[in-house]
């Protein structure tokens, strides 16, 4: 189960620095 | 294999092709938008400019968020929404959130249930929607960079043309943004539909999304 967590978490961690990524780019180039 | 893999085959496999497709999607973007620079006379960007642009980040986004409220959606519809013989519906008599001993909540909980299934209170119901509110987050998340992102391309574009540029309030009402998001909801609602409906007759050999080929035509929630 240790790699399984290990992968729910890289999905997580990655989608949310996207999402962060986007949105401070949309904001500075304001 | 190894066991690691074995074990992730489905998160990594998809992960890989999210990756190969993010690429695909970046150096083709990047063709198109030199493309359309060398129609207009304009000068050719870098690679490592289209990919840190809002352009680029709004088509990103607003596929995303399409995604996201679809399976967001999809889990709160199939809580009371039902269809008959579909093996993405609960059985007919389970609509709802269903009682805590069919969901081993409480005193029900298992051995090995997590310990927020056994906690009660504000923590059992927050793990109960756990999947919803993170699968939610990320939909509005993403929405809102597509907003965000695609104001800067609106106005962009506004001033290229010698037009004002908009507020934020105001590009959440514009045609463009409404046709970016809602062309993506369309397709993603039909192929919701089209599952729902399509499994009651149709099947997939050893796939869990689909009954077992045998199954009537009637049994409805069952797995392959």
């Amino acid at each position: 189960m240790r790699s399984v967590r290990v992968m729910f978490w890289v999905y997580l961690v990655l989608i949310f620095a996207g999402l962060a990524y986007a949105i401070a780019l949309g904001l500075l180039e304001h | 294999m190894p066991r690691w893999l074995k074990d992730n085959g489905l998160s990594i496999g998809f992960g890989l092709i999210f990756l190969a497709s993010l690429v695909g999607q970046a150096i083709s973007g990047h063709g198109s938008v030199n493309h359309d620079a060398a129609l207009h006379s304009g000068d050719p960007i870098s690679f490592w400019h289209y990919v840190t642009s809002a352009v680029f980040w709004t088509d990103v986004m607003e596929n995303w968020q399409s995604e996201y409220l679809q399976f967001t959606l999809y889990i709160l519809a199939t809580v009371w929404l039902l269809q008959r013989g579909s093996n993405e519906s609960k059985q007919m008599d389970k609509a709802g959130g269903e009682s805590d001993e069919d969901q081993l909540l409480g005193e029900h909980a298992k051995r090995n249930s997590p310990l927020w299934a056994k906690a009660g209170g504000w923590r059992t119901s927050i793990y109960s929607n756990s999947l919803v509110l993170v699968m939610g987050t990320i939909w509005l998340l993403s929405w809102l960079a597509q907003s965000i992102t695609g104001r800067i391309n609106y106005n962009s574009t506004q001033l290229d043309h010698h037009a004002s540029p908009v507020s934020w309030l105001t590009y959440i009402t514009t045609s463009d943004f409404w046709n970016r998001t809602l062309q993506n909801w369309q397709s993603e609602f039909l192929a919701v539909g089209s599952m729902a409906i399509l499994t009651v007759y149709l099947r997939q050999r050893g796939s869990p999304e689909s009954k077992p080929v045998g199954a009537p035509h009637s049994a409805t929630g069952t797995e392959g």
